[in-house]
């Protein structure tokens, strides 16, 4: 089974750069995995969790906050706000952003959307770090 | 003694002063290292967004999205001045200003209903308050490392206020980082925004072979999100180029100021040996004509 490369990028810095056998990706609608040779696709992130698989192992789990995801050549590269390796979540700051999103007014759509969207960021969250 | 005592008083105080300014430009070189490498790390994104971008434009779709069209009319323009915190970095500042001013007036004379800006930077902000001018809004949380998470907040609220329509320009005045020597005070219109990737750019990448790529969930879903982030990623970048040449302004001030230091404590020294040697050779008079005196 051949390599893949996977990036990722933040504007901030270069998170991450390692090779794998698969790779799982968090899309807006649900985990995408990308093998050999998989099709060029660019893609919508949302939150979730990037794995890199290697030989059977998961050798890499991050938390990805969002952004694209670029797939060509076996080449992964995902363009993403904020990337943090599972262990550094912070399951605290995530119940907290949780209560806040909650107890937040939603009268109108770009509310709504600003509530849903911190909700969701935060269960991912409090999700992953219950899961590591 | 009292010109020598002077002197030797006036060269140290200089030397004081150089070894302070010489820690200053060592402090400088340190903090653009830091700076220097932030910003080429961002520089990775914006390759890798253009990228996007430019595929997507391959793919035949039309890279077209409100953030790239001009509103009909400027009513409501806002001025962004990236200045810094701190002064002794040469004419970094005042030139920065200079220019906010002169956009400033131009567009005075346009017409424009609605003015307002906004200063990153004290020493900007003190430059406008002395000038009398209203200061809209005014940051000093941007040090020498910008945090994405901060400029985020900032682009977030310009964005949502070109989108209801309460904002139809924007432009940030800041110095342009080109290369170690070279930096040059720019005023960029950030909104709308220009064209997403540059023609030279574009030609350079035609030879390759053109992908066929697929689009989850559609090309127009991710060109709707490519953009505002693009815009972001633009807006940071502003932010970091100004950080890293401020840097290098402190850097070649402070510099030139040790060199100055340097000269004058030469220049104070050999005033200073004379004055000594007059007052000897007086002194060494006086003894011998009072010894005449009593022959």
């Amino acid at each position: 089974m051949g390599q893949i490369r996977c990036a990722v990028v933040t504007p901030e810095r270069q998170e991450l750069e390692v090779t794998g056998s698969f790779i799982v990706v968090p899309l807006y609608d649900g985990e995408l995995g990308i093998g050999y040779n998989h099709s060029p696709l660019i893609g919508r992130l949302g939150f979730g969790e990037l794995r890199v698989v290697d030989q059977g192992q998961v050798t890499h789990r991050y938390y990805i906050d969002g952004g694209f995801v670029q797939v060509e050549q076996n080449r992964v590269v995902l363009l993403t706000n904020r990337a943090l390796p599972i262990q550094q979540l912070d399951a605290e700051a995530a119940h907290a952003q949780l209560r806040r999103a909650l107890k937040m007014p939603a009268l109108t759509e770009e509310q709504r959307a600003i509530r849903d969207r911190l909700i969701a960021q935060a269960r991912t969250q409090i999700h992953l770090a219950g899961k590591r | 003694m009292a010109k020598a005592r002077v002197l030797d008083k006036r060269r140290r105080s200089i030397r004081n002063i150089r070894k302070i300014t010489r820690t200053m430009e060592l402090i400088a070189t340190a903090r653009f290292k830091k700076a220097m490498d932030r910003a080429t790390a961002a520089t990775a994104y914006t390759q890798r967004i253009t990228h996007v971008v430019r595929s997507l434009a391959r793919a035949g779709q039309e890279v077209r999205h409100p953030l790239l069209v001009p509103h009909e009319t400027e009513k409501h323009a806002k001025l962004l001045v990236l200045t810094a915190n701190r002064g002794l970095c040469g004419g970094y500042n005042a030139n920065v200003i200079r220019l906010a001013l002169k956009r400033w007036s131009e567009w005075q004379e346009a017409g424009i209903a609605r003015m307002t800006l906004e200063v990153s930077g004290k020493r900007g902000i003190s430059a406008f308050k002395f000038r009398r001018m209203p200061i809209d809004e005014r940051y000093t949380q941007f040090e020498d490392q910008p945090k994405f998470d901060q400029v985020d907040q900032l682009a977030t609220r310009y964005l949502d206020e070109y989108a209801l329509g309460t904002l139809d320009r924007l432009d940030v005045v800041y110095t342009k980082f080109i290369n170690l020597s070279k930096q040059v005070t720019v005023v960029e219109t950030l909104l709308p925004l220009a064209a997403l990737d540059t023609p030279q750019e574009q030609a350079a990448e035609q030879p390759r072979v053109a992908l066929e790529y697929e689009f989850l969930p559609s090309a127009e879903s991710i060109l709707a999100e490519v953009v505002p982030m693009s815009f972001k990623v633009k807006l940071f970048k502003c932010f970091l180029d100004a950080a890293v040449s401020e840097q290098i302004a402190r850097m070649v001030a402070m510099k030139s100021a040790t060199e100055n230091a340097g000269q004058m404590i030469k220049m104070l020294s050999l005033a200073y040996n004379r004055a000594r040697q007059t007052q000897i050779t007086k002194e060494i008079m006086e003894v011998i004509g009072g010894a005449e005196a009593l022959k």
